[in-house]
C-alpha cells in the first residue's frame, strides 16, 4: 500500500458543553447511546498502531464528558502511538489531569474563543471562559505538551495582538492561531465569520511580526482561510494519503467533513478490519488518485501538491465532490467564492439580468 | 536566541519523545508530527536527559565512535542539537 496512515482522529463523543458557532462537527451529531465502547476504540488504537499510525489525536466534542477517556489515553499509549487530547478543559480537575498525565497522556491543546470573556462566552454559547483561564494555568504546571489554540474571524480579528500576548504569557510551548474553515457549523455562520480582505492581510503581518519576535521561545502555527487563497489546501494531505477519522460510532471517514458527500459509504470499524477500510474501502478509494479528476485539475502542474483541493468543500459550494476545489482561481465555478468575497468585503453582488424570451 | 554552549544542559521539551526502540524507523515525536533521526542521531538524542552538559555528551560520543573522528563527531553533533533546540524539540535548563 503506497498510503500509510499517520494520524488517527478520534472523535469520541459529540457531546460537548460548548456550542460553538465554528464547530467542525457534522450537523447532525451522533447520540451517546451509539457511542463505541472503550474496548472498540482500544482494538482500534491497536489496529491503527500496526499499520504505523503515530499520532492519536483525540477530541470530539468535548473528550471529557466520556467517563472513560483515562482508559482510552492508556490503551493509545499501548498501542504505541503519541497521544494529544484536543479539548476545551471544560470537565477537568487537578485529579483528572493528574490521572491523564499518569496514563501517559503527551499533549494537551486547549481552545479558546477569544481573549475577551464576554465575546469568548458568546462564540462558545456557554459560560466557559474564566475556567479555561484557570485551567490553562494547571496545564502549565504540569510537565506536558502544551499547545493554545485560538480560532480566529470576522468578530475577533481586531483582538489577535492580545490573543498572541496571553499565549506568550501562558506556559504554552505553541499556539495555533487558526482562521475558521467553513465546513459544518461554520459553513452555517459564515456570513457572520468570514473575514474581510483587510483583515486576513492584518492577520498575516500580525503572525510575521510575533514570530520573529517570539523565536525560540513560542512557535506560532497560523492557518489561513482558503476562500482568498490563490490555490486550494492540500486538504488532509490527500483523501486517504495519511490521515482518517474515527466518529463516535467507529464509522471511518477521511476527514471530519467527509459525511456530507452523498453516494459515498464509510465502512464502520466494529464491522470491517481497519486495515481493509483503509487499504480497500470504496470510500477511502474514491479521490486518492487522479482518476477522478476533471479540468483543469487533470493537467494542472499543481495537482500533485493539492490534488485539486477539499472535496467536501466542494461539494458544498458546487453541488459536485467531483468539481475542482472552487476556491482555486483556476476552477471553472470560482466565482461561487467570489460572489461570497464580494458580500463579504461590501461590494455591491453582480446583478443577474432578466434574460427576454425568444 | 544563545548559541549552544559547552556546558548547556539539554533535555527532550515537554510533549517530546523518543519512538520506541526497535521500531522501523527512528523518530522524535512532537506535537506537530515526528522527525526522522538519521544514523547515530537518536543515540544524540538518548543522552540528553538533563543532566549531562553538551561537552560530555561529545566526549561520550567520542568515546563510543572513535576519537580518530573526535572534530567531526563534535561538529556534527553541536548541529544536530542546535537545530533539534531551535525547533523547540530540546530544551535547556
Amino acid at each position: 500500500m503506497k498510503y500509510q496512515p499517520r494520524a488517527l482522529i478520534a472523535e469520541v463523543t459529540h457531546r460537548c458543553p460548548l456550542h460553538c458557532v465554528y464547530c467542525s462537527n457534522p450537523l447532525e451529531m451522533q447520540r451517546r447511546s451509539s457511542e463505541i465502547s472503550t474496548a472498540d476504540w482500544s482494538s482500534i488504537f491497536q489496529q491503527s498502531g500496526e499499520m504505523g499510525t503515530l499520532q492519536l489525536h483525540l477530541t470530539g466534542g468535548e473528550p471529557l464528558a466520556r467517563n472513560d477517556l483515562t482508559e482510552l489515553v492508556r490503551a493509545g499509549r499501548a498501542a504505541r502511538l503519541y497521544v494529544n487530547l484536543i479539548t476545551s478543559a471544560v470537565g477537568l480537575d487537578e485529579a483528572c489531569l493528574d490521572a491523564l498525565v499518569e496514563a501517559g497522556l503527551d499533549h494537551i491543546q486547549l481552545s479558546f474563543q477569544d481573549i475577551e470573556e464576554a465575546p469568548a462566552n458568546e462564540f462558545a454559547g456557554t459560560r466557559s471562559h474564566a475556567l479555561k483561564l484557570r485551567m490553562a494555568d494547571m496545564i502549565r504546571k504540569r510537565r506536558i505538551g502544551f499547545t493554545l489554540n485560538m480560532v480566529v474571524h470576522r468578530q475577533n480579528l481586531t483582538r489577535l495582538e492580545q490573543m498572541i500576548a496571553f499565549a506568550e504569557a501562558s506556559g504554552a510551548q505553541r499556539v495555533e492561531i487558526a482562521h475558521v474553515q467553513y465546513y459544518g457549523w461554520a459553513l452555517r455562520n459564515q456570513a457572520a465569520l468570514l473575514p474581510t480582505r483587510e483583515q486576513v492581510d492584518r492577520s498575516i503581518d500580525i503572525v510575521e511580526a510575533a514570530r520573529e519576535r517570539l523565536k525560540g521561545r513560542l512557535r506560532i502555527d497560523f492557518v489561513l482561510p482558503d476562500y482568498y487563497a490563490k490555490y486550494p489546501k492540500p486538504c488532509m494531505n490527500g483523501w486517504g494519503h495519511q490521515q482518517m477519522l474515527i466518529d463516535p460510532t467507529g464509522r471511518v471517514l477521511p476527514c471530519h467533513a467527509a459525511g456530507v458527500i452523498p453516494g459515498l459509504e464509510f465502512a464502520n470499524a466494529r464491522e470491517h478490519p481497519l486495515r481493509w477500510i483503509w487499504e480497500e474501502s470504496p470510500a477511502f478509494n474514491r479521490f486518492r488518485d487522479e482518476s477522478w479528476m476533471p479540468e483543469p485539475c487533470r493537467t494542472c502542474d499543481r495537482r500533485e501538491r493539492d490534488f485539486g483541493g477539499c472535496r467536501c468543500q466542494a461539494f458544498l459550494l458546487t453541488g459536485d465532490a467531483t468539481a475542482t476545489d472552487p476556491v482555486c482561481s483556476l476552477a471553472p465555478k470560482h466565482d461561487v467564492v467570489e460572489q461570497i468575497l464580494r458580500r463579504t468585503n461590501g461590494a455591491k453582488p453582480d446583478w443577474v439580468y432578466r434574460i427576454d424570451p425568444v | 536566541m544563545n548559541s549552544l554552549q559547552p556546558e548547556t544542559i539539554l533535555r527532550l521539551a515537554p510533549g517530546c519523545r523518543l519512538n520506541e526502540s526497535g521500531s522501523a524507523e527512528d523518530l522524535l515525536l512532537i506535537p506537530e508530527g515526528a522527525l526522522r533521526l538519521k544514523g547515530p542521531a537518536r543515540t544524540i538524542v538518548e543522552l540528553c536527559t538533563g543532566d549531562r552538559a553538551v561537552r560530555e555528551i561529545v566526549e561520550e560520543l567520542q568515546r563510543r565512535f572513535g576519537v580518530e573522528n573526535a572534530e567531526r563527531i563534535e561538529a556534527e553533533t553541536l548541529a544536530l542539537l542546535a537545530r533539534l533546540r531551535d525547533r523547540g524539540a530540546l530544551e535547556s535548563i
